[in-house]
């Protein structure tokens, strides 16, 4: 990353920054603080909280250990949700990309359930495995799955045959061919789907904690700061799942680049 | 070929008939209509939600179910959650029909919105550095994480509905775009450039065409995108739409008073499914005949 | 020399790549190219060819030194100094007619002007009957010549041929080298020509500048007097052998 490029990105977001503290502070006082809430008015809303009051907020939600109760719930669920989900939707990946029988018999399941949001199945789980975690965790398992299956799938198919022709000139059998050929070449794939699983895994979980809020939790506090409301709790807690999914997405970037690494070491 | 093609789709259907099978015998073998209705229930559910309710009764008769209690009358099953949808009007092909305009209109704008942010980041690397963080920050909230902050804006209306749903498509149409103005359009925009092409002469037969296949590409993962923000928006703020449907009706907190109805949703599930893949049936369709000079 | 000002003209140019490590590609590089001359620029990989190309097509900028172009500085591409590139750009959403009229189109000339045009450029490269062919329906060979005619549509005064033959084969590569001679014979430009390939330079140029890789200079310059036009026999000349040898010295010890 060269030095203008990251001279420009801190100006832009310096520049956002600036942005939304100047709109704040000429909005307060400006703003109605007045919002209907569908039943009834309530009083004393700022629509565009000030700098000030969000530090406010949130040295409060800190020490109360609201928010870092909250972060840890939901992140513990996606974590959960997205190593359940990954590595059964890897395994079954590999498989109907590498046996094509597999394939065809699974098909029908994989096209179901691919045009199925995961989040129209929260009500079905919630049914099956009650209000608590199982129901949430499996869940996102079960959208993190659907798309690892596609990313392994894909890679399995698109390993290019020579390569495969060759090894199996040299007497490699299926499952040398499979470990040493089409696990490293089908491993862009693969972690590219588990990238967008990672993105899917938070969307659903913060509308599945928003549908059956318990404390503590992100979607919980969202709910929670939207029911009485209290627009400043509601930023921050925006504002953490959107550094939570960055976070992932960093994360996942740096395990990509050790991976390969390591991947390229033992080749 | 045409063998291949029947011979395929003949699979694919006992598939999906072995499918149907395996969830009948689970279903029995597990004996407990409550949490996995057998295939029967499903129907009547999917009858009763396509019926919907059903004519009052002429003026001087006295049903027995209204002395029952039961305040309407429909075909099929009857269970907490087909109740309260029917007796709010609700039916599936109502529902499926809402979601779907909600599906095209955030597609019809949020397209064009990740499109246009797309290509100006693809071509301009001045462009790209500064509003790539942005983008990124942006990317990152979930559009129904910010549903609660809208409604605070704009009040309880069809728009904190449809932001979240155009916000989500406008998001996922900026990287392929983006991808596919950078890396595959670079060399074609040289060329072009060589020979004297600018503005919107570039832009239509040059810029467009190259990035095309891969912003048809992920028009797809678009789709999957929309609808799963519109059901989303529809179980938390919708008294119609498949969201709601799923969740049973009701507003807000009275949702998780009524006792879900698996056949019900079962039934919800699949018409969903085939909504989707319908729409992502049309999306190949367009993608093969608009990229038929792709090698 | 004659007594010509040079079309193309580069005076202490110098450019490097950033990036953790900038490559410095070209520098203190003086070359003028004189008017309706065949000027090959050869060199191994990575000797600055392309950038050198690329700086007088106008894409990118010198860090030092100016370039001119009939004594105007360049400030950009434009269809004056056509450019064909070294990957593969024909446009593949558009027939063969339409790529070879597509300058014209930007030149906003009417369609007969464009047809009759366009019907000129595709029977002098032989592809008449391809016409409405798609892209992908043409062999690595017929898509070159179709970006070749592309370029000379537009009808610029400089060409600028960056390794146009590099991906194809020996037998194509000699069929293309011939039928790019006999265009030029018969329409003169000023034609950069970059090439890692001595052969190729010594049948197809007047003249051949050596650039030395990392950081480019001229290491050598060959005057090429071997008669046009131009054929296989020439190849085995005793005068085509012997400037061989000495362009093979050149570029050889490096």
């Amino acid at each position: 990353m060269g030095a203008v490029r990251i001279r420009r990105a801190a100006l832009a977001l310096l520049a956002l920054a600036l942005v939304y503290g100047v709109a704040a502070e000429v909005a307060h006082g400006r703003l109605p603080t007045r919002v209907w809430m569908g039943a009834h008015f309530v009083e004393d809303v700022q629509l565009l909280p000030t700098y000030g009051s969000l530090a406010e907020e949130g040295a409060f939600l800190v020490e109360s250990r609201i928010l870092p109760d909250s972060i840890v719930v939901s992140s513990r669920r996606v974590l959960e949700g997205l190593l359940l989900g990954s590595i059964a939707g890897i395994l079954l990946g590999l498989a109907t990309g590498w046996a094509a029988s597999v394939q065809y018999l699974a098909d029908p399941w994989v096209t179901f359930f691919r045009f199925t949001p995961a989040l129209a199945l929260l009500p079905l789980f919630v049914v099956w495995f009650g209000y608590g975690e199982s129901s949430k965790v499996l869940l996102i398992a079960a959208g993190v799955a659907v798309i690892t299956l596609l990313g392994a799938h894909q890679g399995v198919r698109r390993v290019p045959r020579v390569y495969l022709d060759a090894a199996a000139a040299l007497g490699a059998g299926p499952g040398l061919r499979f470990r040493k050929i089409v696990l490293p070449l089908a491993f862009p794939s693969i972690f590219a789907s588990v990238r967008i699983a990672a993105g899917l895994a938070w969307v659903t979980i913060v509308v599945a904690e928003l549908i059956d809020a318990r404390m503590p939790s992100l979607g919980y506090l969202l709910a929670l700061s939207g029911a009485y409301p209290r627009v400043p709790t509601m930023l921050i807690a925006i504002a953490t799942v959107g550094a939570l999914v960055l976070a992932f997405d960093l994360a996942a970037l740096l395990l990509h680049a050790r991976a390969t690494r390591w991947m390229r070491r033992s080749a | 070929m045409k063998s291949i093609f029947n011979q395929r789709s003949l699979l694919w259907l006992a598939s999906l008939l072995a499918l149907i099978g395996a969830y009948t015998a689970i279903a029995s073998a597990a004996a407990r209509p409550d949490l996995i209705p057998p295939s029967q229930d499903i129907a009547e559910a999917f009858s009763a939600l396509v019926s919907g309710p059903s004519a009052k009764p002429a003026p001087g008769e006295m049903p027995a179910a209204e002395m029952s209690g039961h305040a309407h009358h429909h075909h099929g099953r009857s269970t907490d959650q087909v109740d309260t949808l029917l007796q709010a009007g609700v039916t599936l092909q109502a529902s499926l029909g809402v979601s779907t305009l909600r599906v095209l209109f955030g597609l019809a704008v949020g397209l064009p919105l990740g499109i246009l942010f797309g290509l100006w980041m693809g071509w301009s690397r001045r462009a790209d550095d500064y509003l790539h963080p942005i983008y990124v920050l942006v990317r990152s909230v979930p559009p129904l994480a910010l549903i609660t902050y809208i409604m605070l804006w704009l009040g309880h209306s069809e728009a904190h509905r449809l932001i979240p749903i155009v916000y989500a498509v406008a998001v996922t149409a900026v990287i392929p775009t983006y991808h596919g103005v950078r890396d595959l359009a670079a060399k074609y925009l040289v060329a072009a450039r060589s020979l004297g092409a600018r503005g919107s002469l570039l832009l239509n037969k040059v810029i467009l065409p190259a990035a095309g296949p891969a912003v048809l590409g992920g028009l797809r993962y678009s789709i999957a995108i929309a609808w799963m923000t519109a059901v989303g928006a529809e179980m938390l703020m919708a008294d119609d739409g498949m969201g709601n449907l799923l969740v049973g009706g009701g507003m807000w907190a009275s949702r998780l008073q009524t006792r879900s109805d698996p056949a019900v949703i079962i039934v919800g599930v699949i018409a969903l499914a085939a909504a989707g893949w319908a729409m992502d049936a049309v999306a190949q369709a367009a993608t093969a005949r608009l990229t038929r000079w792709v090698r | 020399m004659s007594g010509a000002p040079p079309i193309l003209e580069a005076t202490g140019v110098a450019y490097s790549y950033p990036g953790a490590t900038p490559t410095r590609a070209l520098e203190g590089l003086n070359l003028a190219v004189a008017e309706n001359e065949f000027l090959a620029v050869l060199g191994p990989v990575g000797c600055g060819k392309t950038t050198l190309l690329r700086i007088f097509a106008g894409f990118l900028r010198p860090a030092a030194g100016t370039v001119r172009c009939a004594a105007a500085s360049i400030d950009g591409p434009g269809w004056q100094r056509g450019y064909v590139l070294q990957e593969e750009a024909i446009f593949p959403w558009m027939s063969v007619r339409d790529n070879v009229e597509f300058g014209l189109l930007a030149k906003r000339l009417d369609p007969q002007a464009r047809r009759a045009i366009g019907d000129d450029l595709l029977r002098l490269i032989g592809l008449s009957s391809f016409e409405s062919a798609w892209p992908r329906e043409l062999s690595a060979g017929m898509s070159k010549m179709v970006e070749v005619a592309r370029v000379l549509a537009t009808d610029p005064a400089i060409l600028l041929l960056d390794e146009p033959f590099g991906a194809l084969d020996a037998q194509t590569r000699a069929r293309m080298q011939d039928a790019l001679a006999r265009l030029w014979e018969q329409r003169r430009k000023t034609v950069v020509f970059v090439t890692h390939d001595a052969e190729e330079a010594l049948y197809l140029a007047d003249r051949i500048v050596v650039l030395s890789p990392r950081p480019g200079k001229i290491k050598a310059e060959f005057a090429v007097d071997i008669p046009r036009p131009r054929s296989l026999d020439s190849r085995f000349s005793p005068a085509f052998l012997d400037l061989k040898r000495k362009v093979w010295e050149a570029t050889g010890a490096g």
